[in-house]
């Protein structure tokens, strides 16, 4: 889900150390020289974004898959760091931030909400995909419990294991961004973000953070955007 | 070289001269495509698409980016410039007509099969050759868009089946990409010597 997390003879710390000293950047990788693909980058993805979000249409689903169609091998586990332990009986999910009724749900009491399911494509930046079901509570239904006030505009998600991620307010009130619980039938696992993670079609897979615990809402976007982001991956990064 | 008559262009005394348009065209597309390559094989090793994380893994001498997110910037910013370079000489082809003259007709087909000039038959081959890569940089963008966007092109990336296959047939255009570029240059020098050459570059 998260993509690789460095080069395969460095480590990203030592690359972004090295890319940083101005001139060695040049001799990295080839002709890949990191600092000025960051400067491409500034260039050129606000094009990009702006394609996106004229691409983007929050109202209509991306058709779905049949359940045939799965690929339950396929989805592979990519992680930052640690892989939390969570207890689910004491578990609580945070909804705050600009909203006019912050409150913290239960799984017990999400688990009352309406059950949405979707048989959809998990895309990977790394070039894998995955046919997946996921089953849970759409957030535009956790929305309109708390009711984000008008100047709302992003959405950030922050996890049990320290990884935090941000997303514009119209992708994460598309009918298939879930907060979700089950995966291909079951109970969603440990490894694949147990209890709750974030899922839709509509975005890559490191946009789709795992064990969430606290959902904010706000009228700017941080200097911290996401955990990836912040190295150098794309933020919108809309399918 | 004037196109309806290629043998006649072909003789010392003509200078064979390119028009300005198709000239550019070439050196952006060239330059377009080796970068489209390089970030493309980056992104590839994120995870190859033969044989997964285990695979085969292309040299760094080949890769432009650095890592996944260089390699994948430096990708959706040369599309652009790949992308509607085509587009402008697609436009530029059919509203001159030069897409008659100037490619693959049924009278290179004629000297192919039964043509006995060994010069014509060559031009024919030539013809030939650059005209089927065409549809091939078609292809490398179709199923690039596929996966760039599955979500809203569903349609795009559900014609080519699985992802797989998907993966496979946009890797697939830059071994043939390649294979061209090495065809396409000695068929080149084989019609028109290094004067043709020079006439495309200058
Ligand atoms: C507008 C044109 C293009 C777009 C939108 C595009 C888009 C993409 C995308 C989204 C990927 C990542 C695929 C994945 O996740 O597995 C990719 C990979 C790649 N692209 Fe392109 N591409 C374009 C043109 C080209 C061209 C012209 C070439 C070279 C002939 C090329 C060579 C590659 C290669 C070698 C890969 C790695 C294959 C893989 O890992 O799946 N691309 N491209």
């Amino acid at each position: 889900m998260y993509p690789i997390q460095s080069p395969r003879h460095l480590t990203r710390r030592q690359l972004l150390q090295w890319s940083g000293l101005s001139g060695m950047g040049l001799l990295l990788g080839g002709c890949g020289a990191t600092l000025f693909s960051d400067r491409l980058n500034q260039v050129v993805e606000p094009l990009n974004q702006t394609v996106e979000e004229l691409l983007l249409r929050p109202d209509s689903p991306v058709p779905e898959f049949p359940i045939s169609a799965i690929e339950p091998d396929k989805l592979l586990i990519n992680t930052f760091d640690v892989t939390p332990q969570i207890d689910p009986t004491t578990f609580r999910l945070t909804l705050n931030g600009e909203v006019n009724y912050p409150m913290q749900l239960s799984m017990a009491e999400l688990q009352t909400m309406p059950l949405t399911s979707m048989v959809i494509r998990h895309v990977c930046v790394e070039g894998w995909a995955a046919i997946v079901q996921w089953g849970g509570v759409r957030l535009r239904d956790l929305a309109t419990l708390v009711q984000p006030k008008p100047g709302v505009r992003y959405v950030y998600f922050e996890s049990a294991d320290g990884y935090y991620e941000s997303w514009d307010l119209a992708s994460s009130l598309h009918p298939q961004t879930l907060m979700v619980y089950q995966k291909n039938g079951e109970p969603l696992s440990v490894d694949n973000g147990a209890p709750i993670r974030l899922a839709s079609p509509i975005k890559l897979g490191y946009k789709q953070s795992k064990w969430v615990t606290r959902i904010f809402f706000t009228n700017h976007l941080l200097s911290q955007k996401g955990y990836w982001e912040d190295r150098g991956y794309e933020w919108f990064a809309g399918l | 070289m004037s196109a309806s008559e290629p043998s006649k262009s072909l003789k010392r005394s003509s200078i064979p001269g390119q028009a300005v348009l198709a000239k550019t065209f070439h050196w952006v597309n060239l330059i377009s495509l080796v970068m489209m390559i390089a970030s493309g094989l980056q992104i590839y090793n994120a995870n190859p698409v033969f044989g997964g994380r285990a695979g085969w893994h292309f040299p760094k001498v080949l890769l432009l980016g650095g890592w996944l997110a260089g390699g994948r910037h430096w990708h959706f910013a040369m599309m652009w410039f790949f992308a509607i370079n085509l587009l402008v000489y697609g436009l530029y082809i059919a509203l001159t007509r030069r897409w008659q003259r100037r490619f693959v007709s049924s009278s290179d087909i004629q000297a192919l099969q039964v043509g006995r000039n060994p010069k014509r038959k060559m031009y024919a081959r030539h013809r030939l050759v650059y005209t089927a890569i065409i549809p091939v940089l078609l292809l490398a963008i179709a199923t690039g868009l596929a996966m760039y966007k599955p979500a809203h092109l569903y349609w795009l990336s559900g014609l080519f089946g699985s992802w797989q296959t998907l993966r496979i047939v946009h890797f697939m255009t830059v071994p043939i990409v390649v294979l061209f570029t090495v065809v396409h240059s000695l068929l080149a020098l084989k019609v028109g010597r290094f004067r043709l050459i020079k006439s495309m570059f200058s």
